[in-house]
């Protein structure tokens, strides 16, 4: 996993990784309601297409960039959110 | 100069070795940044031929985004033999099927992936002895006495009764197709072709064979699968790639990524080939928002049947012809029209037929779907593509829909009888129904399934879904696996898959559609 800084180079700071936020993300993405902090993405009907979204939204919002496999090690809301904290 | 005819097409290692002998010192193969050249890739490719004997049959490949798969798949055609690529993330019993329906009886094992672990001899692929030497001498004559109908590749697509279906590619196919997407393509020595589709696929060879055979560059890399389009692009621009080849699924997604970041690809890139589904009009409104004008954009249309693409167009950039189409409208994007080699007729209920060089051998004893598949018509051998489309009077065809149930998963084929014929093997399951459903913008796979009286169900789908991922490979497997008292059936007493999604769907949580495609 390596750390990139897009938002912040964008001039955008970002947002403090939380675990309703990543659920807020999931949500959206996935267009399902019944998401929870330990919800697993692939469980929810998520695939790599799919997951491809969380992960720009990730780098968009947290100014952190992830890739599949962080996103594979971590596929809930909650691991994905301390994944992201992480990197910071 | 002699004049090429489709007839005599030459064979593909004889265009690949003319293409080494020209520039030995060009880089062939660029991975992780390591270069390849023609002359280094030529004599691998010649040792391996020599090592694996003349005509060694089907030889299993392990297929991995690596210049490993390319020189095998090069030195089994050197030798006369047939490439069947199997990827080693496949579950075992898969493979295992795999290279049984296929006739393999031989395998190359790879520094990359040493354990296919299929009981076959396996020749060691090394990057460390030194060829012969001869590789420019003798290399030059491989390729030369091949037999043009003799067996190229094996490669699976989706069969109904669970067990893969391999299809036969000859030489002649293979040779033909490439040589028309060179010229489609438009392919020089300054190219940079991306290795991006998965080996097990055709796509993978029209991103490979028309760059080897053109003395351009194929890139691997592994930022090209790492699911983070911000490393994709960098990647692109570091590695001054100019021809990309990605699943329209895929450009659906990095055209949503640009979109949002108000960004556009790197300039190095030049052409931008999609295919394996319908591609979204407001994708293409999209595209043509963005600062893309000098991208060729183009669609492509093609079966495994019939060798890699057999109908193409451009659908933006510098080459569509005036006046451009307005995407804006929700015009739908036509596949293409017939390439150079395709010999095309369109037949009962608007169905696409496909003669000519390109169409493969049959299915690998399954003679009875070959014979329902490839028919005879004014006197010349088709395959049936299953596909109904209309057709301009300029030749432009328009995707109006399938004549059976088969759907795309992510680009790829998938029967849902082979997806329920696996579910049905499970003891706990009494009937099942597998079909398409659009959920957040893509096709995915979904199962209803029906227990059998005093099966338990606590997490059956949950165990289903196991069950599944230790047989079959990811595509096969469904988005979501839902457990109902009943399925919807027809009036003749089948299973109504559609009805059965609908019945259920209306009650689920997301909000999917039937997939009407």
């Amino acid at each position: 996993m390596s750390v990139d800084t897009t938002a912040a180079a964008a001039g955008r700071s970002p947002a403090p990784a939380d675990t309703e936020g990543v659920v807020a993300m999931f949500r959206r993405v996935l267009e399902v309601d019944e998401v929870s902090a330990d919800s697993d993405f692939f469980l929810l009907g998520g695939d790599s297409l799919v997951a491809t979204r969380v992960l720009s939204a990730v780098a968009r919002t947290y100014g952190v960039e992830l890739t599949f496999a962080d996103f594979l090690d971590a596929p809930t809301p909650k691991r994905l959110a301390a994944k992201i904290a992480a990197a910071r | 100069m002699q004049c090429e005819t489709l007839e005599n097409t030459p064979d593909l290692v004889q265009a690949f070795t003319e293409a080494a002998l020209r520039d030995p010192e060009r880089a062939a193969l660029v991975h992780e940044g390591r270069v390849v050249t023609y002359g280094r890739l030529a004599e691998l490719v010649h040792t391996l031929a020599e090592r694996l004997g003349p005509r060694p049959g089907a030889v299993a490949v392990p297929a991995t985004h690596s210049p490993d798969t390319v020189v095998a798949m090069l030195g089994v055609l050197a030798a006369g033999g047939t490439y069947c690529p199997v990827d080693p993330a496949f579950p075992p019993a898969r493979r295992q099927e795999m290279v049984s329906a296929a006739g393999c009886r031989a395998a190359v094992a790879t520094d990359v992936a040493p354990e296919l672990e299929l009981g076959l001899p396996a020749t060691h692929l090394s990057w460390e002895e030194e060829g012969g030497g001869g590789a420019a001498g003798d290399g030059f004559r491989l390729g030369r006495d091949q037999d043009p109908e003799a067996a190229a590749y094996i490669l699976f697509t989706s069969g109904s009764t669970g067990r893969p279906k391999p299809v036969v590619t000859p030489r002649r196919a293979i040779a033909a197709s490439v040589r028309s997407l060179r010229g489609f393509f438009a392919l020089t020595e300054e190219d940079r072709v991306l290795q991006f589709a998965s080996l097990n696929w055709d796509t993978s060879l029209e991103e490979i064979l028309p760059a080897l055979t053109t003395g351009a560059t194929l890139v691997f890399d592994r930022d090209a699968h790492s699911g983070s389009f911000p490393r994709f692009l960098r990647m692109v621009e570091r590695e001054r790639v100019s021809v990309l080849d990605l699943p329209t699924a895929f450009w659906h997604e990095l055209v949503l990524h640009l979109t949002e970041e108000a960004a556009s690809l790197p300039d190095c890139v030049r052409l931008m080939v999609i295919g394996g589904e319908a591609v979204s009009p407001a994708r293409l409104a999209d595209w043509s928002r963005l600062d893309t004008g000098r991208i060729r954009l183009v669609n492509t249309y093609g079966c495994t049947e019939t060798t890699l693409i057999t109908h193409a167009v451009d659908l933006h950039g510098p080459s569509v012809p005036v006046p451009a189409w307005d995407w804006s409208e929700g015009t739908r994007a036509p596949i293409g029209r017939a390439l150079p080699h395709v010999v095309e007729l369109i037949g009962e209920d608007d169905e696409l037929l496909i003669g000519g060089p390109a169409v493969a051998l049959g299915y690998l004893g399954m003679p009875q779907a070959t014979e329902k598949a490839y028919v005879v018509v004014d006197g010349e051998r088709r395959f049936r593509t299953g596909d109904r489309v209309s057709r301009t009077p300029d030749g432009l065809l328009t995707h109006e829909g399938r004549l059976n149930d088969e759907i795309k998963i992510r680009g790829i084929r998938v029967d849902p009888a082979e997806v329920e014929a696996h579910l049905a093997g499970h003891p706990a399951v009494n009937t099942v129904a597998v079909t398409g459903a659009t959920a957040a913008g893509r096709t995915t796979l979904v199962a209803y399934v029906v227990p059998r009286p005093h099966a338990g169900t606590r997490e059956l789908d949950a165990d289903l879904r196991t069950y599944l991922r230790e047989r079959v490979p990811a595509h096969l497997v469904p988005s979501r696996i839902t457990v109902v008292p009943q399925l919807v059936l027809t009036t003749s007493g089948k299973v109504d898959r559609k009805a059965s999604h609908q019945r259920y769907a209306t009650v689920n949580r997301s909000k999917e559609t039937v997939d009407e495609r």
